[in-house]
């Protein structure tokens, strides 16, 4: 008899069992320029993504140190006065993805995101952001770029670069995400 | 005479200025390590004391040896623990199993894996 439980429980845990789709090296870019200014932009190429697709769950993490500017002043100012990476290591978002179904990918889908995204300590609610999703054998790929404002995350651009620094950034992603 | 004094300093500052905005970046390559340890060890110091791990090796240039347990043509992950992301293509024909020491920057702890994340990496030994 406990046998059967055991057995039981253990078929039951494989039907809910996810399927999840991770990647490790997902980029996410933002840029803040200004025309005819030298360009504000970045990319990470560190990005941790998982997507659950039975639930349409959508995890990220981006380390902030991760991010690499052409010029290493910026670099440097990013990560001292603006992000302020040594309090706050981390980025991240945590959401869904809207009426998700494996089944319903075909070729490329557009599917809304919605979660928070957490940076420089402050929390962030998006909504119905478009994403594109396609799949490709074991891999599913994501892309997609919203707007963000530097005050929501309580970032204040100083008087003297305010012309030369967008208040609007713009981010966009693309991860490639494998099967597990 | 005192005009061409004046002339000197404003090319000297102007010099000195173009290179500290436009200066390079740092060559991890080059950088002495600031510690160096196994991939076990870094791994249980960011599950064990995530803060205080933070403030000891963020941005820090280290040397980690581990065991390959993942390769792929642009990164590698030592004792499941450690991720390590190279600016280039793995030349090195290193395989899963096999023991090596790597020298990179941390750039943080990936708490969806649990994993350190260590960026511009390349093998040492």
């Amino acid at each position: 008899m406990k046998h059967l439980i055991y057995l039981l429980a253990f078929f039951s845990l494989n039907l809910v069992a996810q399927s999840k789709y991770i990647t490790k090296t997902g980029v996410v870019n933002f840029e803040a320029s200004v025309a005819s200014f030298e360009e504000v932009k970045a990319m990470n190429q560190s990005v941790t993504a998982i997507i659950e697709t039975k639930s349409g769950a959508f995890a990220a993490l981006v380390l902030v140190k991760g991010f690499r500017f052409k010029n290493a002043l910026m670099e440097e100012h990013f990560n001292e006065n603006y992000a302020e990476s040594d309090q706050f290591p981390k980025a991240t978002f945590k959401g869904n993805l809207e009426d998700f179904s494996i089944d319903k990918l075909s070729a490329t889908s557009i599917f809304k995101m919605n979660g928070s995204l957490t940076f420089h300590g402050k929390t962030k609610k998006l909504e119905s952001i478009p994403l594109k999703l396609s799949r490709e054998g074991d891999f599913i790929n994501v892309s997609g770029s919203f707007l963000l404002n530097t005050s929501d995350f309580d970032i204040k651009i100083p008087k003297v670069v305010k012309d030369k620094v967008s208040e609007t950034v713009e981010v966009s992603l693309n991860f490639k995400l494998k099967k597990t | 005479m005192r005009k061409w004094l004046i002339l000197v300093i404003l090319l000297l500052a102007g010099f000195a200025g173009y290179n500290y905005i436009y200066q390079s970046h740092r060559d991890i390559h080059e950088e002495q390590a600031a510690y160096t340890l196994s991939a076990q060890a870094l791994s249980t110091a960011f599950l064990k004391t995530p803060s205080e791990s933070e403030l000891k090796y963020l941005n820090k240039t280290i040397e980690i040896s581990g065991n390959i347990t993942e390769i792929n043509k642009k990164d590698l992950t030592l004792n499941e623990s450690v991720f390590c992301q190279f600016s280039n293509l793995i030349t090195l024909p290193s395989k899963k199993g096999t023991n090596i020491k790597i020298k990179g920057r941390v750039i943080g702890y990936d708490d969806l894996l649990e994993q350190v994340k260590v960026d511009q990496c390349f093998i040492v030994d």
